[in-house]
């Protein structure tokens, strides 16, 4: 809880100790796995065989942990898996990011990993849908697309030979993002699961949970139905065009209702909220949050006050005390 | 339904005439009809594009103008094409489909967008790369050996290479704009089909596609679907046509000469046929026998001293001109036998052979000397110098490339070849031999199918040279009429779904944010085949039941009544049977010459008798012995639970059907028949009677049988007045005392009451009315399942597999609870090319970092082998361990997965692993040349090669998934691995590149 620099009154402060003590005490019982520091022997049963995974070495006939973190097993596999590193990425890892260059067929993005990741023109769809190999002009156009500081949201595709980590935007929901805020909190905070695009529907916001831990916030958008086709579409924007409909959309579309963009706040502050508490970022945890400020009746700025921070702990205290008791 | 509607003709918003979407084109040029059908399926609530995009599209210069004139089925197609719409077109594979394919890359090239041409077999991916490169030059090619210009704007690739690119989302994906996928029709295979459904499912969504298919006669809903699954229209272009017709003669074995059956108008002679298999010679008995175990080799035999038919068969085929000849037969040893029988033939000139000799030699110079040697390469080339040449997929790579050219250029007169030269490049005979109408498939023998045949008669006739193709069927077999002409006039096999589950597939879908493979199952082609025939099962449901209710019976409430209480009673009536002969109480009666009731065998096994007794007969035991139990440990099953035959002497009608199996029937004593032995299993004896005759100890004599029925049909007369003989009563001689047998007893002494208590048994057409009514009861039952049925298809098929196998990949720690991939599932989805949960559990259990190189490549031979040898030696002590542990991995595999209710034969997996190659590649990893580990083993040169290629796919993957947990050790010992087998002649580059 280093990160926590508030002034916290005086029983505020014994409630947070008291519901983190209750914290630890859960998460004790959970977590029992080997801890090592860099350097630290891992035992391990030689005779057995033994694959050393990430984060382990061998060195004078003994695996030596390599990183700072919890020693995991699987099967006979051993690896490290580090504390409050930076991102890892794993094939498939929705991720969000920021480029920072636009190079020859190619966006660089800074996604909290070790090296810039690298997004291929030929990895996006064209914005024409169209499918084509790229020109010259496509390339001249890339601006069109992202231009450096954008915020995009993209696939890891794996590395390629090269040894680069190359991205990949596979459909639609994949590409710019706009009218909302990216937090950057600690990867480690973020878990994979199957979804990581949640749209929340009673206040029309977007969330984007990046495996990178890059958090997006922002006004949802209405993806394109993967299935319905282009065609749908074409027509679609011919009346658009014949009724002059388009740029009245348009309009409408570069401005944000006043009240949007206060949930929009609301969900932003509540995962800097919880992730300073260094609690695991879902979106439930964070609908709950949002849910506990309004029904509080406590102002957007208000939500970073100590007596949020307090009532976030305890409120994860008890429910972590209720679904053991379940257990 | 109706998710896919045909444009109704009278939908005015159409942009096109209603009468070109469905038409038949009747072009009479010269003599010959070409005609083809044009049909197109839009997907439900189509906008249809305004026409003018139409016309602006039609402007356009054709992307490739042909030096021939199209036929127009192609001509229909290309339309398609240049409208920019998918397109399927089925045709024979003479037919010249490939200019569809041609015309799709061009127009491709033309708008800068890339295109996919994907083959099911590696070698026709090489053959078709070489054809493209030489028109369109910007050409590439993948297949799992190699891969040139990967950056081509067209792509020459597998299926395989199609799919897995789709799942790592290479940049093809979004740049493709036509894929074309060769040969659909693979489709049906049962074990590689879910490939094409896959990748058709994951296809971009703003791709067209073109299918290049075998005659299919569900073309139709093979777009039907495709335009369901993309939202698109899919065009069908269906031609039965063939560039030279063909003309059909069967050979019968033994006979002399040819006969047509099937003329080049399509006209079956009937005559000619009944003539063809009276000329057949039958076989001897004792040729029956001995072949019996054989059948395949009834055509190689032959009668010693006399030309095997097949010698005869090729050298009429030469005198009347009606060479070059391709005799398909269904094995690779058959293949070379009947090859080896040609050596007397010489079918070449001396300027001839000079020419086989040089593009020979000119082709076998990229081996090493060492390779040269090889038996295979030097047996042959005396036999291709003859012009007779062996085709198959044993043969080494080279060899098979190199007399695919040989034929092609016209050196090779008489090609022996099995099935798998009946797909891809064109390469026509002017004559086909089928030299067995019978196939292995697998399991058992079965008839060619009609499908294989047009497939293979396919290759007869060549466009422009021949007339007309011959193809030649030589039976040796009574066919039925029927069966004959299903085969030859038969229509095409139909497009069916063979779209099964795998936990690589699941992996990879899973992985996906979007990938669901629920989805995949949804629109997949089985799921489609499943909902269209709902309508079809609700009609037949329909029919059942009105037939049901057309059904009167008066008085129908008693006769149920009576009918209810007729089952009863003979179900109580069989238990008490079965009480009776349970081998513990009537073992000890079953003495020689005791007087038995049998069962007389009913004429007709299904219809059912209402009368309370069963017709029985009389007969004498002789003998009764136990029946081996498959298991073989017969010696733990107590004498009471073993299962008996019992020998008896009873009057029999015998006959023999045209297979020569003998049918015995049982008869009265009174019909006419043969006094015969049979013996029978104890539950068709009814009942045993007191008496006992003596019976002669010889009974071989027919005279000796005939006395002791006599002397039965006496005991019988003497007893006539009684009815029948005093039998062995349960209670007293038998000592039956348990209480579920009298309990039995006493509840059918009541039922027999209330039988003649029962008003309704006096109606004089009882038995009549039973059987109406039974037959009410069927059709009920019938109506049950198909509604049963009905359920099924319409919840989501491969429902309740997806969930176990899901199941199976929490409890291995491939994924976790809420579906996400661990480590471990990100290591299998690597690996598509052999057992992935099997190699992924032996790679985390450690094994492959404790074995030497070799060995570790020795051990993974056992997942790309699967020929099964018979006498294989057993590998040497180490690799046996290693093998063993891959055994103990798979049984642990397969019992999870029988725990989570997926269907599995356990031990049938653990025996899908073969050891066989282990010591050949164990020795080729060593460093052995190819002559010497072809010494170790007795495989085919060309399925030890293919096993060792795909070996190095595997391997390929393996490092992959290696790489992916960050094991760098047991990385660069795969990589290690790979350079030990990539050399020589296994991985001599194709001819064709």
């Amino acid at each position: 809880m280093r990160g926590i620099q508030l002034s916290f009154n005086k029983t505020q402060k014994l409630r947070l100790d008291k519901a983190l003590e209750q914290l630890e005490y859960f998460s004790s019982k959970l977590n029992s796995n080997a801890i090592v520091t860099v350097s630290d022997t891992i035992p391990v049963n030689h005779e057995d065989g033994v694959l050393k995974g990430h984060g382990t070495m061998e060195l004078e006939g003994e695996v030596v942990a390599t990183l700072c973190g919890v020693v995991e097993r699987v099967n006979k596999l051993v690896y490290v898996r580090p504390f409050r590193a930076r991102y890892k990425p794993e094939i498939g890892d929705i991720i969000v990011g920021r480029v920072i260059e636009v190079a020859p067929k190619r966006w660089r993005l800074e996604i909290n990993f070790s090296q810039d990741a690298v997004l291929m023109l030929s990895s996006m769809n064209l914005p024409d849908g169209i499918q084509r190999r790229r020109t010259a002009v496509d390339e001249l156009n890339m601006r069109t697309i992202f231009e450096e500081y954008d915020v995009i949201c993209a696939e890891v595709r794996g590395f390629q030979h090269d040894g680069c980590l190359h991205l990949q935007a596979r459909s639609q929901k994949y590409g710019k993002l706009e009218r909302g805020q990216l937090l950057t909190i600690s990867p480690y905070l973020v878990k994979r699961q199957k979804q990581h695009f949640h749209h929340i529907d009673q206040y029309g916001i977007d969330l984007i949970l990046g495996c990178n831990g890059f958090i997006w916030v922002g006004e949802h958008v209405e993806v394109k139905d993967d299935m319905i086709e282009d065609q749908t579409n074409k027509s679609e924007q011919q009346n658009n065009k014949l009724s002059g409909l388009a740029s009245h959309q348009n309009q409408e579309h570069n401005y944000t209702p006043l009240e949007l963009r206060q949930y929009i706040c609301r969900a932003a502050n509540a995962v800097r909220v919880l992730s300073t508490l260094g609690f695991m970022i879902t979106v439930d945890k964070i609908m709950d949050a949002v849910e506990m400020s309004t029904s509080k009746n406590l102002n957007i700025h208000e939500m970073l006050g100590a007596e949020f921070y307090v009532l976030v702990a305890e409120r994860e205290a008890e429910r972590r005390s209720s679904s053991s008791k379940k257990r | 339904m109706g998710s896919v509607k045909r444009k109704a003709e009278e939908d005015t918003n159409e942009s096109r005439p209603p009468e070109k979407l469905h038409k038949e084109y009747c072009l009479l040029g010269g003599e010959e009809q070409v005609a083809c059908v044009h049909d197109v399926s839009y997907p439900h609530g189509y906008n249809y594009p305004s026409s003018d995009s139409n016309v602006s599209r039609q402007d356009l210069k054709p992307a490739k103008e042909f030096p021939f004139k199209l036929d127009p089925f192609q001509a229909e197609a290309i339309q398609c094409l240049d409208t920019g719409e998918s397109v399927m077109v089925s045709a024979h594979t003479s037919a010249g489909k490939t200019v569809v394919a041609l015309y799709a890359i061009a127009m491709s090239l033309r708008n800068k967008q890339r295109v996919i041409y994907t083959s099911p077999i590696k070698a026709l991916s090489n053959q078709k790369f070489r054809e493209f490169k030489e028109e369109f030059s910007d050409v590439g090619l993948m297949t799992g050996d190699v891969t040139i210009e990967p950056n081509a704007s067209c792509l020459v690739m597998t299926t395989e290479i199609w799919r897995s690119m789709q799942y790592k989302g290479s940049e093809v994906t979004r740049e493709v704009a036509w894929i074309i996928f060769d040969e659909v029709h693979y489709m049906r295979d049962r074990e590689r089909g879910v490939v094409w459904e896959e990748s058709i499912v994951m296809a971009p969504k703003n791709a067209r596609f073109v299918f290049l298919s075998a005659t299919v006669p569900n073309a139709k809903e093979f777009a039907d679907w495709v335009a369901k699954v993309h939202r698109q229209p899919c065009h069908i272009v269906y031609t039965d046509y063939r560039p030279t017709p063909l003309q059909h003669y069967l050979f019968p074995a033994g006979g002399k000469g040819l006969y047509l059956v099937v003329d080049e108008k399509g006209k079956f002679r009937e005559d000619s046929f009944q003539k063809a298999l009276n000329a057949l010679v039958p076989a001897s008995e004792g040729d029956r026998k001995r072949e019996n175990g054989k059948f395949q080799k009834g055509w190689v035999v032959g009668k010693t001293g006399e030309d095997s038919d097949i010698f005869k068969m090729v050298k009429m085929i030469i005198q009347r001109q009606y060479d070059p000849v391709i005799c398909f037969s269904f094995s690779k040893r058959e293949c070379e036998f009947l090859a080896m029988q040609m050596a007397r033939m010489d079918l070449n000139n001396d300027d001839e052979k000079v020419n086989t000799e040089t593009i020979f030699w000119s082709a076998m110079d990229m081996l090493s000397d060492d390779d040269k040697k090889l038996p295979q390469v030097s047996n042959m080339l005396p036999l291709l110098k003859r012009g007779i040449g062996v085709h198959h997929s044993g043969l080494l790579p080279i060899l098979k490339e190199v007399i695919e050219i040989l034929f092609q250029e016209g050196l090779i007169k008489c090609l022996f070849a099995t099935e798998t030269f009946s797909i891809g490049l064109n390469m026509p005979a002017k004559t086909v031999v089928f030299t067995n109408v019978r196939k292995f498939d697998g399991d058992k023998f079965r008839w060619l199918s009609s499908g294989e045949y047009i497939q293979m008669s396919g290759r007869a006739g060549r466009r422009g040279i021949d007339e007309r193709g011959i193809c030649i069927l030589m039976v040796d077999e009574k066919l039925e009429p029927s069966t004959a002409k299903l085969m030859v006039k038969g229509s095409a096999d139909s497009l069916n779904s063979a779209f099964h589950l795998s936990y690589n597939m699941l992996l990879n879908q899973l992985r996906c944010e979007d990938g669901d493979p629920e989805n995949l199952l949804r629109n997949s082609f089985y799921q489609f085949q499943a909902d269209r025939a709902i309508p079809d099962l609700e009609k037949q449901a329909k029919v059942l039941e009105e037939e049901r209710d057309s059904i009167r019976i008066e008085e129908e409430e008693s006769l149920e009544d009576y009918y209810s209480l007729l089952e009863q009673y003979k179900s109580l009536k069989k238990d008490i049977h079965d009480i009776i002969f349970t081998p513990k109480y009537c073992l000890p009666f079953l003495k020689p010459g005791r007087l038995v009731a049998i069962q007389c065998t009913k004429d007709d096994q299904d219809a059912p008798s209402f009368s309370i007794n069963d017709e029985v007969t009389w007969g004498v035991i002789l003998n009764f012995e136990r029946v081996k139990g498959g298991s073989g440990d017969d010696g733990n099953i107590k004498p009471e639970d073993a299962n008996y035959t019992v020998d008896i002497l009873t009057r029999c009608t015998v006959w023999k059907d045209e297979v020569g199996k003998k049918t015995i029937k049982i008869v009265r004593l009174k019909d006419p028949g043969e006094p015969a032995v049979i013996s029978i299993p104890i539950s068709q004896i009814d009942s045993l009677s007191v008496v006992c005759l003596v019976i002669p100890k010889d009974l071989l004599p027919v005279e000796a049988r005939q006395n002791t029925l006599k002397k039965v049909s006496e005991v019988l007369s003497r007893y006539s007045k009684e009815g029948m003989p005093p039998l062995l009563d349960p209670e007293d001689d038998m000592k039956i005392q348990s209480s579920s047998y009298k309990k039995a007893v006493r509840r059918t002494e009541a039922l027999e009451n209330l039988f003649e208590k029962h008003d309704i048994a006096k109606s004089p057409l009882i038995e009549q009315k039973l059987m109406v009514l039974h037959k009410k009861k069927e059709l009920t039952a019938k109506i049950k399942t198909i509604k049963r049925t009905m359920r099924t298809s319409t919840a989501l098929a491969f429902k309740d597999e997806l969930k176990s196998r899901r199941r199976v990949l929490r409890r291995l720690g491939y994924i976790t609870r809420d579906n996400v991939v661990e480590l471990k599932g990100k290591v299998a989805c690597e690996i598509s090319s052999a057992d992935e949960l099997t190699l992924t559990e032996l790679m985390f259990s450690g094994v492959f970092k404790d074995t030497k190189v070799e060995e570790m490549v020795s051990l993974l031979s056992c997942f790309v082998w699967q020929e099964k040898l018979q006498d294989a030696q057993k590998p040497r002590e180490e690799l046996d361990l290693l093998f063993t542990q891959l055994q103990d991995t798979a049984r642990r595999v397969a019992k999870v997965q029988l725990e989570c209710k997926v269907q599995i034969d356990v031990e049938n997996f653990v025996s899908s692993f073969r050891p066989d190659i282990m010591e050949a590649v164990y020795a080729w990893a060593k460093g052995s040349k190819f002559y010497e580990i072809m010494e170790i083993t007795q495989v085919f040169e060309g399925s030890l090669i293919r096993a060792i290629r795909r070996l190095e796919e595997v391997l390929q993957q393996l490092i992959q998934a290696a790489k992916s947990i960050g094991e760098t050790e047991l990385e660069a010992k795969f990589e290690d691995a790979v350079t030990m087998i990539k050399r020589d002649i296994v991985f001599a580059a194709s001819l064709y590149l």
